[in-house]
């Protein structure tokens, strides 16, 4: 069997390169753009990677070329539909779609989403994408000095920006999909900060919109110049899209002295594929938060990678997931601690129940010269069910010699004892259990800022916790 | 209000038997204690009666109130009026005392046919109670017992025990661990909900605690049965001579 997804994994690798040298050219004129040349790297680097295998390491506990196989199709779609600009699209060609060729048929075959899926902020900047590029006009008001606009505008608008940051942070040997998606990605979002810039306004993204079974490969870039302070939340709901498969590359700058408050949720369709690769960069005595909120989705990998390389960083690196059904779930983190007098600080808890499975890799990296480095990572999972899964593997790897770093990781089901107490106060079994969940899930939600954000999470929490028993 | 009939209980896990043919009848209104040697059964009796799992009856019946006790699950048995407090109560992190006491509250209430409270009502309801025990009324945006000090934990059981209402509250050595000071108002709490609707097993160890919530029965457990009976007195009998002495009576008797 697994000869037999290596070999379509293979096929997949060389439609994929094919439709690359049909989008770019399968030869460089020499007057190409850094952006086009970077494209190309990142292609090689991918060709020479391969999708993970099953013995690759850091895919050890994530079955992805099992996914790449179920999500075959997504090779075959034609480029020009692929990386189509937004708005209605004509049907595609999907093989083996269950027979859900009659709805593609439908106006624009934009998938649809289901009601109480999204929250309302009160004010604040928000932006709608399709398949990952903004679709429509960004709404509300955006402060002086702040820019928000497609990657295709801003290297036109802001070229010198663009090329002072664009995949400056991106590794493209640490994760195959990274490397893919930084090839194919041929537009994306572009948020930047100036100096000094600080607003309160959430600059909210709802990624709501994306055709049934696409293939799409978006591309992030955030940048917050030095003393700018922005808070991004990044929202992927749920949509009734089928087998779609995401694979997105996010790069964040954060200046010194600058702040940025990130939060990413992903609650897409139990068919989806979704692989989320970020890079961070941090400069002197900057601040980076993110709490990135798995609730949907049937395999979502998080490749998580910070690089505070200036003193006195601050990191905080929050998550949460709730895995349902036959969900699998892997957050993969690297905190790699260049410089001295830095500080961070990693939380992932998980709740895994069915047939669902939690990956939590965490790895961080305290070089030589990152003396006085202040690291902490936990990870905690509750398992409900017996046919649930969870790995954890902490990694220490220091090679400096005055650091604090801690790390712990527990697994276990809802304390007996504390199930009993509440029952002994008249609260049914079910509701004291919901409690305990509720309890447990909260603190990761309690830290992010967003007020709106944090009443829809308690919400989407309940719901999904009330229906888990 | 409660009976128990030769209750022979036994731990799930290891088969071992900890409560050999009790019996023991509490009235309504009355005030009993049950004292006795370190092992003798008396959180197990504690637990079993609040619904605990991991315990085996395999002999005796509970009666409480007219109804087969055993036969119900653990929150039912708080619904109807049980109350157990817990010699070691467990921190909840995360959720809010608030919470916890409108949860526990609305549940009882609804399941007694009692009206449910309006926030500002149950609000007023746990400002009332916290005083009885001395509890500071911004306890209720911490999380349960996380971070409460020994006395705090005990006080708030009782502060609980008061926000229930329950017709039968079973103390499982509440005085453990708290000093002269927290002991009386833990004391004068349990005191002021005294009434005749209302009955009381106090489980301790020592004779102090019931200085001060002064029993109408003391019963001594040893070996998983209720040895000896008396009056307010035998407290004070233990107290001077000790168990032993209770042990030769019994051995001499068997």
């Amino acid at each position: 069997m697994s000869i037999v997804a290596t070999e379509q994994n293979q096929s997949a690798i060389d439609r994929l390169s094919k439709q690359f040298d049909d989008l770019v050219g399968s030869k460089s004129d020499g007057q190409e753009s850094s952006w086009i040349q970077s494209r190309r790297q990142a292609m090689q680097a991918f060709i020479q990677a391969g999708f993970p295998k099953k013995r690759s390491e850091s895919y050890k506990y994530t079955p992805v070329s099992k996914w790449i196989e179920k999500h075959s199709h997504f090779a075959n779609e034609a480029p020009s539909s692929l990386f189509a600009q937004s708005g209605p699209l004509p049907p595609l060609s999907a093989p083996d779609s269950k027979g859900k060729s009659g709805d593609s048929q439908s106006a624009g075959n934009r998938a649809t989403k289901a009601a109480s899926t999204s929250w309302k902020s009160k004010s604040g900047v928000e932006i709608h994408t399709q398949d990952g590029h903004i679709s429509g006009s960004v709404v509300g008001n955006v402060p002086t000095g702040l820019t928000v606009c497609s990657l295709k505008e801003a290297s036109l608008k802001h070229p010198q920006l663009f090329s002072a940051y664009l995949s400056k942070a991106v590794v493209l040997d640490r994760d195959p999909f990274a490397a893919l998606a930084t090839a194919f990605a041929e537009d994306g979002l572009f948020i930047h900060a100036s100096e000094s810039v600080v607003t309160d306004e959430v600059i909210s993204i709802h990624h709501d919109g994306l055709r049934s079974e696409s293939f799409v490969q978006p591309r992030v870039l955030i940048v917050a110049e030095k003393g700018a302070s922005i808070q991004v939340v990044e929202h992927f709901p749920h949509l009734n899209a089928g087998r779609t498969f995401e694979n997105r590359v996010a790069e964040i700058f954060v200046a010194a002295e600058a702040r940025i408050d990130h939060v990413l949720m992903v609650e897409r369709a139990e068919e989806a594929l979704f692989v989320n690769s970020l890079f961070v960069y941090q400069g002197e005595k900057s601040y980076f938060r993110t709490n990135t909120i798995t609730l949907g989705g049937g395999l979502v990998r998080h490749n998580l990678n910070f690089l505070p390389n200036a003193e006195e960083c601050e990191t905080h690196l929050h998550g949460l997931y709730v895995a349902k059904g036959y969900a699998h779930v892997d957050n993969h983190t690297l905190v790699d601690h260049a410089k001295p007098n830095c500080f961070s600080n990693e939380m992932f808890k998980g709740i895994v129940t069915d047939q669902a499975t939690g990956v939590f890799n965490g790895k961080v990296l305290v070089r030589q010269d990152a003396q006085k480095t202040n690291a902490y990572q936990s990870s905690k999972c509750i398992v409900l069910d017996r046919g649930a899964r969870t790995y954890a593997k902490p990694e220490l790897e220091i090679y400096a010699d005055d650091v604090k770093c801690s790390h712990g990781a527990t697994t276990g089901e809802l304390d007996e004892d504390a199930i009993f107490y509440l029952r002994a106060r008249g609260i049914s079994k079910d509701a004291a259990k919901m409690l305990l969940l509720e309890a447990f899930a909260r603190d990761v939600v309690d830290l992010i800022a967003a007020e709106g954000v944090r009443n829809y999470l308690y919400d989407r929490l309940h719901h999904l916790l009330s229906v888990t028993k | 209000m409660l009976e128990i009939q030769n209750l022979h209980v036994s731990i799930e896990e290891d088969g071992t038997e900890i409560l050999k043919g009790l019996n023991l009848k509490v009235g309504k209104g009355e005030v009993h204690a049950i004292m006795g040697p370190n092992g003798s059964g008396k959180s197990t009796l504690a637990s079993v009666l609040a619904g605990k799992d991991g315990y085996e009856i395999t002999a005796g019946s509970v009666i409480f109130d007219g109804a087969d006790l055993l036969e119900m699950e653990a929150d039912l048995r708080a619904r109807e009026g049980l109350f157990l407090a817990f010699q070691y109560p467990i921190e909840l992190p995360g959720v809010s005392m608030a919470n916890f006491l409108k949860q526990a509250v609305t549940s009882v209430r609804e399941h007694q046919g009692k009206e449910t409270l309006s926030a500002g009502d149950l609000l007023k309801l746990m400002k009332e109670k916290a005083a009885l025990v001395h509890l500071d009324p911004s306890l209720k945006s911490r999380s349960v017992n996380e971070g409460f000090s020994g006395g705090e934990k005990k006080r708030n059981e009782i502060f609980q025990l008061a926000m229930l209402d329950p017709k039968f509250a079973i103390l499982d050595e509440t005085d453990s661990g708290l000093d002269i000071d927290a002991l009386r108002i833990v004391a004068d709490g349990v005191n002021s909900l005294r009434s005749p609707s209302r009955s009381f097993l106090v489980i301790t160890h020592y004779q102090r605690l019931l200085d001060y919530i002064v029993p109408d029965f003391v019963h001594v457990l040893m070996n998983g049965r209720i040895v000896m009976t008396g009056g307010k007195e035998l407290a004070l009998e233990l107290e001077e001579k000790g168990y032993d002495w209770i042990k030769d009576e019994t051995a001499l008797l068997a």
